[in-house]
């Protein structure tokens, strides 16, 4: 058969597809990942996906020549408009070229569709500079953003997910670095510079996940969240991008609360399961759940309608804020803030602390105080327009209700901060401002709680109401 | 008017006047002869048994410094160790509104000891209506990037007193003071210099005469006040700075004393994040801020998290001055390994990234010697951005590469390296070829490639950036853009 324009287009889509390269896909099986394919298949709603870059070039010899380091699409996640991504490692090291992100970048930019990026590889490649290359050449300031400056813009205007299922590095794991919602699995890795280069620089000989492990920033709150496997990974993105969108209707609460109070926590459950008996079953997903976890941050549903959930959990340290929690909080609140959540704030906390390394030994001790990171949620909180509802089940010391809620006289003071009738009130500290904080808009019974919250959201506009309100991007997520 | 009220008047007001010394003489060192106009003079607290506490131990008021206006205030640990009231946060209160209105700086000498636990307590308030608004801390978050605020802390200066310390753009402390908490078991305070360490304090101060002489340096930055401006005495020296030896290192300030105007230079947290050196100072009179890669620090100019962070919140506090910026390159890119992962570099490196993407200030960039791998764009922006440097200039000792030269050639000559027979064998092959990648980016290929701007001499730095900027007013924007992160 003569080869036509059209046949020679066929036979190079079709080395495209992972059954014309089985050793690749076997290689990657192998390692437990799935293939870049795989992943926005199982990522994608059926039949929505539209490539981007199966061709990218004709060659001198007539060739068509596929983008290469991975693959990009447009398609839905549950019905709503996502760009989906997902690197290659195993073409070419995964790398960015020939523009790709930055357009689709640009398209999230234009028409506020979310990202969810694959990100593993290892950024660019060391090699003979030619002459010159090895300096940056600025330009094209009119035109298009990279990937650096693209991630900086979208941050607080689209959500951006990263998911990391594999080792990531420079380039890639910068991508992921400025990603409001960052996912690893376990054993990859996410760092700066990778194996060779630490090899070069520091001599020393180590695997990616030892140098820059996901369990270690599981830890340390350098990603969002840790699980399993690329599904699993692939599961909380769908998750996640579905709290963008209110529910019609919601479902009960898992356990009502009783008409005694719940007592001091003494059980490791105890401010979980007062969470799970203000919100709809099931329905809390837990953000950075094993960093600072004296605070528990995570999106939730009343009612079918989405919120930002802030909770003290003083089973750990009686609910104490070092420098960690008080950063998770603000970053956390910005999130919130960018994307229209109403945040639902319960405080149980004996306030501030700041973390020392203890004398020869090193061990981290806290003591009460203050620091720069606490201050910065309370920044957060005075600059949200988004409203936020507060629950007092316990104490409020030192610091915490600022950090927790912002300035009770504030602007952005809260629409209702109720109590229970357990809450500390009439004690003193240093923060003068916090006799303030002894004050409610009512007292109320746990049982009554769900209730006023359901009530005062149904006051609100909706996900997608308050969105389309917002017609400009009010400020980023930071990266910490 | 009956004789009777007016002399109460002068009587409570000289009782007044005598009272609280140390602030009242902090706000005299501060502040031009007799400008200062006090707010507030003769308020008490509730519980002032013997009626002489007036002021309520804070003194504040409106006052010119180098005949501009700020709204100030101090605490006096002489009464009620200094400690916060309903009353005299509500004075604080006015001072804030007052610098927010009028744009004018808010300048607050800390000590104390937080609130008045002392002070008699309305009957506990359950219901939030009748209290009083203070609107103290959240005023200073409504300042923070429209005037400058600026706290020194003279002494201990514990929780309410740390939070107003936390919430201002500078904080400069004097040698032995601390900030810490006190409750009812124990008192924790952390010396200011280990706060300095870890970037909580900007500037330790000798004592309250350094510290008012580096207030008054940031508000003259502030207002550019001070027009003449006399050449840098190091200026002729400046090509003698960076040693013709790459491999050995310098010490970054004396390329920004040779830079900036005489006796400009205004450095911030120079006890943190070593490796990053940022500084305000004037050029031509012109204020700027300065951000710059220290090659002589532990971990030789390598950007690791304290760097991007501090580096981060100078960009974003330069924005909101209106201070153009002007940036000094030589690193070696991020920081790499399992400490600096650890540390969260791949979420921190992207700070000053997104920093300098969001600025609206011009921003002069220079690169001295090296940068490799992202360095170059933690310090100048990005790729292909909307938010170029206005001048991007290097000098003839330049060079760049996705990594160091050596780590490069050391990968892609492995084989050989490992192969070889003696070390200072495998060093020569990996050294060569560096050279040879080292020449095809010299200063000569980058001016060739128009990879920057301009390569030009080191003694023409200062006179080039200095054109450009006097082209360019400053731009102070007419409303609020963005607070400025505190950290």
């Amino acid at each position: 058969m003569d080869e036509t324009p059209l046949t020679r287009l066929k036979s190079a889509k079709t080395k495209r597809f992972d059954s014309a390269r089985p050793d690749a896909v076997a290689k990657v099986h192998d390692s437990g990942h799935l293939t870049a394919r795989e992943r926005i298949a199982n990522l994608l709603d059926p039949e929505t996906a539209v490539e981007f870059g199966s061709i990218a070039a004709i060659d001198t010899e007539g060739n068509w020549v596929p983008e290469y380091g991975g693959v990009d699409f447009i398609g839905q996640v549950n019905n709503q408009p996502v760009i989906a991504s997902s690197s290659d490692y195993t073409d070419k090291g995964g790398g960015y070229g020939g523009g790709r992100l930055e357009h689709l970048i640009a398209l999230s930019q234009q028409h506020r569709w979310p990202m969810v990026l694959f990100v593993d590889g290892g950024g660019s490649r060391a090699r003979h500079p030619r002459t010159g290359l090895g300096h940056t050449e600025l330009s094209g300031q009119f035109g298009r953003y990279t990937h650096f400056d693209g991630m900086a813009q979208l941050s607080g205007w689209v959500p951006t997910i990263a998911i990391v299922a594999g080792p990531s590095f420079a380039g890639h794991a910068s991508i992921a670095g400025f990603s409001d919602f960052v996912i690893a699995t376990k054993g990859s890795a996410i760092g700066m510079g990778g194996p060779p280069m630490v090899e070069a620089a520091l001599g020393l000989s180590l695997t990616p996940n030892e140098l820059a492990g996901a369990e270690m920033h599981d830890k340390l709150g350098g990603i969002d969240l840790l699980v399993d496997s690329d599904a699993e990974a692939i599961k909380a993105a769908k998750r996640y991008l579905s709290y963008f969108e209110d529910n019609a209707s919601g479902e009960l609460p898992e356990r009502s609360l009783s008409d005694e109070l719940p007592t001091t926590a003494h059980e490791e459950d105890h401010i979980f399961s007062i969470i799970r008996s203000l919100i709809d079953a099931g329905s809390y997903f837990e953000l950075r759940p094993s960093f600072a976890t004296t605070v528990t941050t995570g999106l939730a549903r009343v009612n079918g309608k989405t919120i930002g959930l802030l909770a003290n959990n003083s089973f750990i340290r009686n609910g104490e804020i070092d420098e960690s929690a008080a950063t998770k909080t603000a970053r956390f609140v910005e999130l919130c803030d960018s994307y229209e959540f109403p945040i639902l704030s319960i405080l149980d906390s004996v306030g501030a602390v700041t973390s020392w390394a203890e004398g020869a030994t090193g061990v981290i001790a806290t003591e009460p105080g203050l620091s720069r990171s606490h201050t910065r949620a309370l920044m957060a909180h005075q600059h949200r327009t988004v409203p936020l509802i507060s629950i007092q089940i316990g104490k409020a010391g030192g610091f915490s209700g600022h950090i927790m809620c912002g300035s009770p006289t504030g602007h952005t003071s809260p629409l209702a901060s109720f109590a229970w009738p357990n809450a500390e009130i009439g004690s003193i500290d240093g923060f003068s401002a916090t006799r303030n904080m002894n004050a409610f808009d009512d007292v109320i019974e746990p049982a009554e709680t769900r209730k006023n919250i359901v009530n005062l959201l149904n006051l609100l506009p909706s996900q997608s109401e308050r969105r389309s309100l917002i017609s400009e991007k009010k400020h980023s997520v930071d990266t910490w | 008017m009956d004789d009777k009220s007016r002399q109460e008047i002068v009587v409570a007001r000289k009782l007044a006047q005598e009272g609280s010394i140390n602030a009242r003489s902090l706000i005299r060192s501060i502040s031009d002869t007799g400008s200062f106009d006090e707010y507030g003079a003769l308020a008490t607290s509730d519980d002032d048994s013997d009626g002489n506490n007036y002021s309520d131990g804070l003194i504040c008021g409106i006052a010119s410094v180098n005949d501009k206006s700020v709204a100030i205030a101090a605490y006096d640990r002489g009464i009620h160790n200094g400690t916060q009231t309903d009353r005299n946060m509500r004075k604080l209160a006015k001072m804030i509104y007052l610098a927010q209105k009028n744009r004018w700086p808010f300048i607050i000498f800390l000590e104390g000891d937080g609130a008045r636990r002392d002070e008699p307590l309305l009957p506990p308030p359950i219901i939030n209506y009748t209290r009083a608004r203070w609107d103290v801390l959240e005023g200073l978050t409504e300042l923070s990037g429209w005037v400058p605020t600026i706290s020194i802390v003279t002494g201990d200066s514990h929780d309410g007193h740390a939070a107003i310390a936390f919430l201002t753009d500078l904080v400069i402390a004097t040698k032995g003071s601390s900030i810490g908490s006190i409750n009812a078991t124990r008192v924790t305070s952390r010396s200011s210099e280990e706060l300095a360490n870890r970037g909580e304090v900007d500037v330790i101060a000798d004592d309250t005469v350094d510290a008012i002489r580096t207030c008054k340096s940031l508000l003259s930055l502030w207002y550019e006040s001070v027009n003449e401006f006399e050449e840098p005495d190091e200026a002729a020296n400046i090509s003698s700075i960076v040693p013709p030896n790459r491999r050995r290192q310098y010490d970054m300030r004396k390329v920004i004393n040779a830079f900036a105007d005489k006796n400009s230079t205004l450095e911030v947290g120079s006890r943190w994040g070593s490796s990053m050196v940022t500084a305000f100072a004037k050029l031509y009179g012109r204020s700027v801020g300065i951000i710059a890669n220290q090659p002589m620090s532990a971990r030789a100019g390598a950007i690791d998290s304290a760097a991007a962070d501090k580096a981060s919140r100078f960009i974003e506090c330069c924005d909101s001055y209106g201070f153009p910026l002007i940036s000094f390159i030589d690193n070696p890119g991020y920081m790499v390994g399992p400490e600096a992962e650890a540390e969260g570099m791949a979420r921190h490196h992207a700070r000053p990234l997104a920093a300098l993407h969001q600025r609206n200030v011009p921003l002069y960039s220079v690169q001295i010697r090296k940068a490799y791998g992202l360095g170059p764009y933690a310090m100048s922006g990005f790729g292909t951005s909307r938010h170029v440097p206005d001048l991007r200039l290097a000098w003839p000792s330049v060079e760049s590469a996705g990594m160091s030269l050596e780590g490069a050639a050391y990968l892609v000559k492995r084989r050989e390296i490992k192969a070889a027979s003696t070390p200072q064998e495998a060093r020569e092959i990996r050294d060569l070829y560096a050279e040879e990648m080292r020449d095809a980016s010299s200063g000569l290929n980058a001016g060739r490639t128009f990879s920057f701007d301009d390569i030009i001499l080191p003694e023409e730095t200062r006179p080039r950036i200095a054109r450009h900027l006097i082209r360019t007013p400053r731009r102070i924007p007419s409303r609020k853009v963005r607070p400025i992160d505190p950290k």
